[in-house]
């Protein structure tokens, strides 16, 4: 990216610090400008669904970033939070649906077939958006909670919770496959009303819909990043490197690997209700273990280590398997070439794309370094790579 | 003179091996009090004990007439109580600033340490602790980045940073210069009488040039206590040194 050269040199110390988050606050805000930006160029309206639909799985890659790339906690099971919120918002749209596709007092149609009487306690409550909105937040966060006290309290780490979460998303992707009665099973829940808003009518093909997806991302990545330029990000980062040190400093490890969770849940949540929104309907896939394994694979190839990098890592790769499995050429070898690409990017670039961009902002900085070069740091020693 | 750390009777065994056996050990507040043994005479597994790092088998460890064995790790240390490792333990992936941003842990909560940000006031106070161990042209280096001594010195300036009543070092000088030693030294003597200082080490000059009084270790128990020459006239002391070369040469 350009953006470290928009950097004016510092007035006097340099302090990399500082100027390093300057630089990613501009490539945020970049990268958001350009999601805001998209509409103006493209006329179609079912490509720009596709594309709201990509921006709000790299939402989902970049809270799987902020729980793996920066607390070191491989949460396999990322989209459990994601199917979550994905439910809360189509049981709500789904009670607000006309009554054509519904049974008696607004039963959904499925309740129906399923010879439900009537409507159960726990979807009352979803008569109200606000309340499913609510939802859409907190089951994830609550249940993120739940499972990282078990797991960070026990002092369960590594590849056991990779497996742990990964198990607890197929639980719950069970639980709603078997319960179909109440969750509509494996059709999931369809025929959903449109998302209304402060009198704002949310299409899934309107322009208003890709505008709530662009201003939740926009939110979320710059929440997601001020969290971690916070002394609780230093001190998480720090966990990720050297868990066990952490703790004779006098910080409850395990308290901060829940925060670090929950926020990644919460996000992925929000992310959840979205696709709801923009894909018009909730179906057990979106808790599935195919997504959530293809998160990682997302974040890996943006970079896990940074937000933006996941964000459009999922973005990038997302939209190459859409490309490829509808073009003819590739119709029957799609997933080989996204194989090798995965392979290629895990071989060359441990960091991900994120990496070369790093890469690059620092030869740029050491360049200028050297060419304002005065009396800070005489190290003649230094040779170019 | 009441002791600020106390062990009492501490005991621990690792599947019938025991490590440390009735271990007695009172240090006084602002003492620099060093603590010398051959391999395996349980040095570093009493500083794990202190630290929670190990819970004992028997016995009670008390700070300022805090219980410690009760506690967790993070709790002891909110107690008071830092540790340096004998393999230097820094977060490698973060600056040398970060580390010792991470290091001052002042406020210790979740909740508090989202709403503030990294470069808060303290920032000025680091800067000169890192002057103290000679890291402040690598502030900004990932500590991967640095020599084996430089990582020996940033984590002491951590415990600086932490700033705790009592500080464990686990052979604070492996690995450094003479030069260096030295330097290690002269600090410590600047932190004793604000800080209890237990020091586990190998180079007797280093523990003459820095101790008061010595403790020996020897299979889990205190053979001795003292000051370097009557440690070093000891009897028994000499006997459990024998075949290294007497205690000068452990």
């Amino acid at each position: 990216m350009t953006a470290p050269l928009v950097l004016p040199a510092p007035a006097h110390r340099t302090r990399q610090a500082a100027g390093r988050t300057r630089t990613q606050v501009l490539l945020y805000a970049f990268v958001c400008l350009a999601v805001f930006v998209i509409p103006l160029l493209i006329d179609s309206d079912f490509l720009l669904n596709k594309i709201a639909r990509y921006i709000v799985l790299g939402m989902l890659a970049m809270s799987l970033a902020l729980s793996w790339g920066y607390a070191g906690i491989l949460n396999l099971g990322q989209a459990m939070s994601f199917g979550l919120g994905s439910y809360a918002m189509a049981m709500a749209l789904k009670l607000k649906t006309v009554p054509v596709h519904t049974g008696p007092e607004g039963l959904p149609d499925f309740m129906v077939w399923n010879n439900v009487p009537s409507l159960p306690w726990f979807w009352e409550p979803f008569h109200s958006l606000g309340f499913a909105i609510a939802a859409g937040i907190i089951v994830p966060v609550c249940a993120a909670a739940a499972l990282g006290w078990f797991m960070f309290r026990g002092r369960v780490t590594g590849v056991y919770v990779a497996i742990i979460t990964l198990a607890a998303m197929v639980v719950v992707n069970l639980v709603i496959i078997d319960q179909q009665r109440f969750t509509g099973g494996f059709n999931g829940i369809t025929d959903l009303a449109q998302l209304k808003l402060f009198d704002i009518t949310f299409d899934a093909y309107g322009r208003s819909t890709y505008y709530l997806v662009a201003c939740c991302l926009t939110a979320s990545l710059f929440l997601a990043l001020a969290v971690t330029k916070t002394k609780a990000g230093l001190i998480i980062q720090a966990i990720r490197d050297h868990e066990n040190r952490v703790r004779y400093f006098g910080y409850d490890v395990a308290a901060y690997k829940i925060f670090a969770f929950s926020l990644s849940a919460a996000i992925a949540g929000l992310a959840g209700m979205l696709y709801t929104v923009v894909m018009e309907f909730a179906s057990p896939t979106f808790l599935g273990v195919p997504l959530s394994l293809s998160v990682v694979v997302w974040c890996a190839v943006g970079g896990r280590q940074s937000l933006v990098g996941a964000f459009l890592g999922a973005v990038l790769v997302a939209g190459m398997q859409g490309a490829l499995s509808e073009s003819k050429t590739f119709l029957e070898t799609w997933t080989l070439v996204m194989g090798g690409l995965f392979v290629i990017v895990v071989l060359f670039l441990p960091k991900g794309l994120a990496g070369i961009a790093e890469l690059l902002s620092v030869r740029i900085a050491r360049l200028r370094q050297r060419r304002n070069a005065t009396v800070a740091e005489p190290k003649p020693t230094e040779v170019g790579p | 003179m009441t002791a600020h750390l106390q062990l009492s009777d501490v005991s621990v065994s690792f599947n019938g091996f025991v490590a440390v056996n009735a271990l007695n050990l009172a240090v006084g507040k602002g003492e620099l009090r060093c603590l010398i043994g051959p391999n395996g005479a349980g040095k570093t597994t009493a500083l794990d004990l202190i630290c929670g790092k190990i819970k004992p088998t028997a016995g009670s460890i008390t700070l300022r007439n805090t219980e410690l064995t009760a506690l967790e790790e993070h709790q002891i240390a909110r107690a008071g109580v830092g540790r340096k490792f004998q393999v230097p333990s820094v977060f490698k992936e973060l600056t040398v600033r970060e580390n010792l941003q991470v290091a001052y842990s002042k406020r210790t909560g979740v909740f508090a340490n989202v709403m503030r940000s990294c470069r808060g006031e303290e920032t000025d106070g680091l800067d000169m602790l890192a002057q103290l161990v000679g890291l402040e042209n690598a502030l900004d280096k990932p500590a991967a980045y640095l020599s084996h001594g430089q990582t020996q010195w940033l984590e002491i300036g951590m415990l600086v940073a932490q700033d705790t009543e009592l500080i464990l070092m686990d052979e604070p000088t492996a690995g450094m210069t003479a030069q260096e030693t030295l330097k290690t030294a002269d600090l410590f003597n600047r932190l004793k009488g604000k800080h209890t200082l237990l020091v586990v080490e190998h180079d007797m000059g280093f523990v003459k040039a820095i101790g008061d009084v010595i403790s020996v270790m020897h299979q889990g128990r205190l053979l001795a206590e003292g000051t370097a020459a009557e440690v070093e006239r000891n009897e028994e002391v000499r006997r459990a040194y024998l075949g290294s070369g007497g205690i000068t040469g452990a």
